[in-house]
């Protein structure tokens, strides 16, 4: 028998987690050289511009485009099923289950505009090449800084409390102790790119 | 000397489709006196604290020490058994509420055949093609025994399904109970022969894969079932059997 839900929802644990998750790295390991000042930023930029142009575009298209769109939509069926209730229910767990969801719509939103406004409309449609120059000019509005902060925040959250809930859907971590030891090291890994976000972003305010 | 009284806030609904709505009622203090005493008390004398005669309070019990899982309700916003809520240990006043993941059929009476249905979907059972002696009868793994013992104490009470987000009419989840149960059968000398079948019943649409470790259900099992170890464990059966499905095909 051919269960589709079944693979469906394994494959949505699989995209967040290995292809988003690299995604996400990729996106905090490059961001994080304005940490070193505008030339180590324009210098990792350029290196990516040596990829050459179709495999680079391949790349986004199936590396990123694909199984965001398809983690994001069925996410937000998987989100529609839940009736979060943390207010009846405080526990810990119950809380991340319903941050999980919080920031899947924050990201919803957020993605849309972050890439519609950097990759669709200033690096596709006005051809203007993604610079430190370019962010520190976006970066004067404190409202962007704020929804971009919490943005990155939301995803790494969503991405680490993922690591916790992918060890228990892939029955790695069976028991309780080994599920808090994961959770625990995933929320040291939440603190840690978090101070990371903050380090580079403050760097453009200086 | 004024006697000691305890107050109730009732959550009722005349019938499946009526409008809830709260009366509040005072029952007598008296020590030791739990929730279903209550419910009795106010059945006898279903007088509301504005002094209007009503009709009795429905709800459900049967064994009243925690075995049957009849007497499920929200109380003070928490799904237990109402025959083991010891009016001293609670907050009053006492709010009392129908489990509404289930369908309401009167007042804090609800119609839990839901779970039934989704254990003749897990095949909740073993099959039998002979009857044998003690003696000569398969044994249980004595190292799974006591596993087996414990998920067994499951009353289909229902407090996992009201606790769990992920269960109710905006869900097809059959929720934490009856997905475990599948463990305890596939433990069984027995009921093992079948594991893939229930393992198969698992990754259709509303099996385990619509849960999503928000571990409530552990949390508030009155029988301190390991329901999320043994889900994991699930989780774990269901992804090899699918690669068996896959590859031995």
């Amino acid at each position: 028998m051919f269960n589709a839900t079944f693979y469906l929802r394994r494959l949505h644990s699989l995209c967040g987690l290995l292809v988003l998750g690299m995604v996400l790295f990729e996106h905090i390991f490059t961001n994080s050289m304005a940490i070193f000042g505008p030339q180590a930023l324009n210098g990792a930029l350029a290196m990516m511009e040596l990829i050459p142009k179709p495999i680079f575009l391949g790349l986004e298209v199936g590396g990123i485009a694909i199984p965001l769109l398809f983690h994001g939509i069925y996410g937000i069926y998987i989100a529609l099923q839940a009736k979060n209730n943390p207010g009846r229910f405080g526990y810990v767990r119950n809380w991340n289950f319903t941050l999980q969801r919080w920031t899947a719509w924050y990201l919803v939103v957020f993605l849309i505009w972050h890439v519609g406004y950097l990759r669709l409309y200033t690096k596709g449609v006005t051809g203007t090449p993604i610079s430190y120059e370019l962010l520190q000019n976006y970066f004067q509005s404190p409202i962007v800084v704020l929804l971009y902060v919490l943005g990155m925040f939301a995803a790494i959250f969503h991405f680490c409390n993922g690591i916790t809930t992918f060890c228990m859907t892939w029955g790695i971590t069976k028991g309780p102790r080994a599920q808090t030891v994961v959770s625990y090291l995933s929320m040291c890994l939440c603190a840690l790119l978090c101070l990371i976000t903050l380090t580079f972003m403050g760097s453009y305010l200086i | 000397m004024a006697e000691k009284k305890v107050r109730f806030i009732i959550e009722r609904q005349d019938g499946p489709n009526e409008k809830p709505y709260t009366q509040e009622f005072d029952v007598d203090y008296r020590p030791g006196l739990n929730v279903v005493a209550a419910l009795m008390e106010i059945q006898k004398n279903p007088v509301t604290v504005d002094g209007k005669r009503v009709a009795p309070v429905v709800w459900e019990c049967n064994c009243l020490e925690k075995v049957c899982g009849a007497c499920m309700m929200v109380i003070n916003g928490m799904a237990r058994q109402a025959c083991c809520a010891l009016v001293d240990e609670i907050k009053q006043p006492i709010h009392l509420q129908p489990a509404r993941t289930f369908p309401v059929i009167r007042d804090l009476l609800i119609d839990r055949s839901v779970m039934f249905e989704s254990l003749k979907r897990i095949q909740g059972w073993v099959e039998l093609d002979g009857s044998w002696d003690v003696k000569d009868a398969p044994i249980q793994n004595p190292y799974t025994a006591q596993t087996a013992y414990e998920i067994s104490h499951c009353m289909t009470c229902g407090c996992c399904l009201e606790a769990c987000p992920n269960v109710g009419p905006q869900s097809d989840f059959i929720g934490p109970a009856p997905t475990v149960q599948a463990y305890l059968f596939n433990l069984h000398p027995l009921g093992k022969f079948d594991a893939p079948k229930r393992l198969n019943a698992l990754m259709e649409k509303g099996g385990i894969t619509s849960c999503g470790n928000s571990q409530n259900c552990v949390e508030v099992c009155p029988k301190n079932i390991k329901l999320t170890t043994y889900l994991a464990q699930l989780n774990r059966d269901v992804n090899k059997q699918a690669l068996r499905n896959i590859f031995n095909n």
